[in-house]
């Protein structure tokens, strides 16, 4: 795959992002697939951002370390973003009179070919008395020129954003007309040649995966969303909350994560579908409540959207460090479900998911995302609407089921599989209590050993029956791979990237990729792995938390772990030149 | 999802119950096999039985109700009594509540908890429950102490009172607690004593039917370990404002009548307004929604959105 990237960087809040966005979706529409990178600190003016789009006519998943261009909004990213660039790239500033003073900079510009290009940007927005905003489509239309793509294509995402109003309209036509202009006088035969575009890419989404969940979440019929904001999971929250007069889901902004958590489950009782999301902290402050619903055997869905602990840590950046926190959360051992999402495909079909698994087993599920997964942009083809079905399991709403119901068949524990009946408040039916204290059939208080035993045999009598209707990990690659890689959330599809790259597509390697992480399923994992020659977990954590859960599941000891653990996802080159220095046994 | 004109307004709590065409329901209906566990003379006897008689009076049946419990002696009704329940979390059966009420308005919530819950572990989610006015009504099994944990201080214990872990008196200030309330611009505040079950039954009827968020204050005896607000104390200070002409719609007076308790202690409903909306009522994309997001779960098409991304 041939693949151009583009980095946008700047102070935030200076435009860095609707730069990225609108040369992302100009991209898209040209016919090339897009993958977006987000960094950012937690400021919310000043700190230094960036947006990174990597460009290609065939699929791309990842972002590459280094790219062919770097577009500055101020001199900190000359200096700071200068190494970034490979051999050969552009550097596109807007400081007047800018010069090198460090001799390295100097010696790496010249060794490495690095075109350094200043838009005179202050100057031009002057001539056309315009305000500064305007340079962030003046710069972008420079950048268009260099990448030899068509004036009128830019002229049509302005008019997308200002055509109801024609003199700021004109004025944005203006400032593209000069940014091509400028871009002859101030790079005169430089381009950066794209590769082949692929017209399917036009008529795909650009998305990211906070906005593919929502859209997952709004698709599973969720009626009612609580929810705290915390970095990355706050872009849903935002979202669900901008589509909520097109939906008519009842929005709540709690005022702590335990209010969330709580509100999810008295709906979810009620009956409807609801939902809570948070990060890390908010999570751990939402424990008693999961642990509640396991005695309850009222259906939960979590979402946590990891970033870096412990602590606040970086809360702006990526990791996978909370999956045995999932696991293990909460006093007492009851039934879950832990899965992953990792990307805006499985952010969309896995939601329906989540919810049919917490009705028809009633359980707690949780729904591991994580920032780079939150915020990454996708490009993305529509939606299967068909491919949902609405499961609700053991739920009661027949009239003559229900007048034949007896309070004790709530928690009956001779129930197949551990699921017995539910039904809803305001069901004219006999009466029950959904008991946090261990109780007897119909919920009412029994301390007694026997009936201990019993109910709590009936709850985890459940992970069974789950384990063996979640799906096998998806495996891509030769039926015995001398290599086999297993991973897991947004790892995926910078693996699927790399996997694609020379020499590593001559070589025999698959990819176990686990979406459902507890139950684990082991049985591909211990047939793929055990003629492979050597086993390779990569993980954004620092202990390889699936690995030991895979071990813990399945007593295979694999040692071969690619980590990262520095609030960065793996980058193309970084995870290709890994797994190419690899132990070979 | 169902919309009709804005007009028809939102759907009652009591809607349930008054389209049910049978008779009433009894006290026998709100049963239970299960024995009471509370001590000889704990307050916990009168409210349980002012909860049902309210229940009955309006014609409630154990199905169209649910009732929320949170964790102290008070939460050991939830299997001493019919009706749906939810014996949820220690302070935190406001958020259970709100959630609930939030997802069918149509059936009426009533969350208990007790002073220790409230003033203490949950005091956020009182804050915000209030301010919130969700619509559904919170029993405040009001003992002063912690009695399931063996009768510790709670916020709203007296002074110089020696308690379990507080062998000299509490070191902090006693909250009072009404003042707090009424700083929250609170939409139904009312005030019983687990002496007086006829009108305790009249204030949950009246909280049941309110609007949004109804605050009840039951004063109870805890003969094990409220030394200082016992039975008789109650039974000597408390008295109905009612029959002294009070308003409940002033709300200064009203006030200035709940905080003062230091020779006597007001009871009724001490105010009440129904000219704020409820929460739900209050949510835009629910205006004139006319199903409850219970029936609305459905596998939803969301083609509509997509464009947009495009």
């Amino acid at each position: 795959m041939t693949r151009v990237s583009l980095k946008i960087v700047g102070a935030q809040g200076q435009g860095v992002n609707s730069v990225g966005e609108m040369c992302a979706k100009g991209l898209k529409r040209s016919g090339y697939c897009v993958f977006g990178y987000r960094e950012y600190m937690s400021l919310i003016k000043g700190g230094h951002s960036s947006y990174q789009l990597d460009v290609s006519g065939e699929d791309v998943r990842s972002s590459a370390m280094h790219v062919d261009i770097v577009v500055t909004f101020n001199h900190h990213g000359i200096e700071k973003n200068l190494r970034d660039l490979r051999k050969g790239g552009i550097l596109l500033h807007q400081t007047p009179q800018w010069k090198f003073k460090n001799a390295d900079d100097q010696a790496f510009i010249k060794e490495q070919g690095i075109r350094v290009i200043e838009l005179p940007t202050d100057a031009i927005l002057k001539k056309l008395k315009a305000k500064s905003i305007l340079g962030n489509v003046l710069i972008t239309a420079v950048v268009w020129s260099l990448l030899g793509q068509p004036e009128e294509q830019l002229h049509e995402l302005v008019r997308e954003q200002f055509g109801h109003k024609k003199d700021l309209l004109d004025l944005n036509f203006a400032c593209i007309a000069e940014g091509f202009a400028a871009c002859k006088v101030i790079a005169p035969g430089t381009t950066l040649s794209l590769p082949r575009p692929d017209p399917k890419w036009k008529n795909h989404m650009l998305l990211t995966g906070s906005q593919a969940m929502g859209l997952g979440i709004i698709h599973a019929g969720c009626r009612v969303y609580a929810g705290y904001p915390m970095t990355p999971s706050s872009p849903l929250l935002t979202f669900i909350a901008d589509m909520q007069n097109e939906t008519g889901m009842a929005v709540k902004q709690a005022e702590d994560e335990i209010t969330a958590a709580q509100m999810m489950v008295g709906a979810m009782h009620m009956g409807t579908r609801a939902v809570t999301a948070t990060s890390g902290g908010g999570f751990d402050l939402m424990t008693e409540t999961l642990s509640l619903t396991g005695i309850t055997e009222t259906p939960a869905v979590f979402i946590l959207a990891q970033r870096p602990g412990p602590g606040t840590a970086l809360p702006t950046w990526t990791a996978q460090g909370d999956l045995l926190l999932a696991v293990g959360a909460g006093h007492g051992e009851f039934a879950r479900l832990v899965m992953a999402v990792s990307d805006a495909q499985d952010c969309f079909d896995l939601m329906p998911e989540a919810f049919n698994f917490a009705e028809e087993f009633q359980i707690p599920v949780i729904v591991l995302t994580d920032k780079q997964t939150a915020e990454a942009l996708f490009t993305q083809p529509a939606f299967d609407q068909t491919r949902a079905k609405l499961k609700r399991g053991s739920l009661v709403t027949d009239p003559r089921e229900l007048s034949q119901l007896k309070s004790i068949d709530r928690y009956d524990p001779a129930a197949p599989d551990g699921v017995s009946k539910r039904w809803l408040p305001g069901s004219e039916a006999a009466t029950f209590c959904a008991q946090g204290d261990e109780h007897g059939p119909d919920g009412s208080v029994i301390e007694d050993a026997e009936n201990a035993r019993r109910q709590m045999e009936k709850r985890l009598k459940k992970m069974a029956a789950l384990k063996a209707a979640l799906p096998e990990p998806l495996y891509v690659g030769p039926k015995n791979p001398e290599t086999l890689i297993v991973s897991w959330g947004s790892n995926r599809g910078i693996i699927l990237d790399v996997l694609e790259s020379e020499p590593l597509a001559k070589r025999s390697i698959g990819y176990l990729h686990y979406q459902y992480l507890w139950p684990l399923k082991t049985e591909s994992f211990e047939m793929l792995s055990r003629t492979a020659k050597r086993t390779i977990f990569v993980e954004c954590n620092h202990g390889g938390q699936l690995s030991s859960l895979l071990k813990l599941a399945s007593g295979r000891d694999v040692t071969q772990k690619i980590l990262k653990f520095d609030g960065r996802p793996f980058f193309y080159e970084e995870l290709r030149d890994g797994l190419l220095s690899a132990p070979q046994s | 999802m169902m919309k009709s004109d804005a007009s028809a307004g939102p759907p009652s709590p009591l809607d349930s119950a008054r389209s049910y065409g049978r008779a009433g329901s009894s006290m026998q209906d709100f049963a239970s096999q299960n024995p009471c566990t509370w001590c000889d003379g704990c307050g916990d006897y009168g409210i349980w039985t002012a909860a049902r008689s309210a229940l009955v009076d309006l014609h409630i049946w154990p199905w169209q109700v649910l009732l929320c419990y949170d964790v102290g002696c008070h939460g050991n009704m939830s299997d001493k009594i019919g009706g749906y329940r939810f014996h949820g979390l220690h302070g935190r059966v406001l958020p259970l509540a709100a959630g609930a009420a939030l997802a069918n308005p149509t059936i009426p919530v009533i969350a208990f908890g007790g002073d220790g819950a409230s003033f203490s572990e949950g005091v956020g989610h009182l804050v915000h429950a209030v301010r919130s006015n969700y619509r559904f009504t919170f029993v405040m099994h009001n003992n002063a102490n912690y009695g399931l944990t063996t009768g510790q201080a709670s916020a709203l214990t007296w002074q110089d009172q020696k308690m379990n872990s507080s062998p000299n008196g509490i070191p902090e200030t006693t909250l009072n607690s009404m003042d707090f309330i009424f700083s929250l611009q609170p939409t139904f505040v009312a005030r019983g004593w687990s002496g007086d079950i006829a009108q305790m039954s009249k204030i949950l009827q009246a909280a049941i039917r309110h609007r949004g968020f109804a605050y009840v204050d039951m004063l109870q005896a805890c003969p094990t370990y409220n030394k200082f607000a016992t039975h008789e104390w109650l039974m000597q200070h408390c008295y109905d404002a009612a029959t002294e002409g009070h308003d409940p719609k002033n709300f200064e007076k009203a006030r200035a009548l709940a905080v003062d308790t230091q020779n006597r202690v007001a009871t009724g409903i001490l105010y009440q307004t129904e000219d704020v909306p409820a929460f739900h009522e209050r949510l835009k994309p629910r205006e004139g929604v006319t199903t409850t997001s219970v029936q609305e779960v459905k596998i939803v098409d969301t083609s509509r959105w997509l464009k947009a991304f495009e």
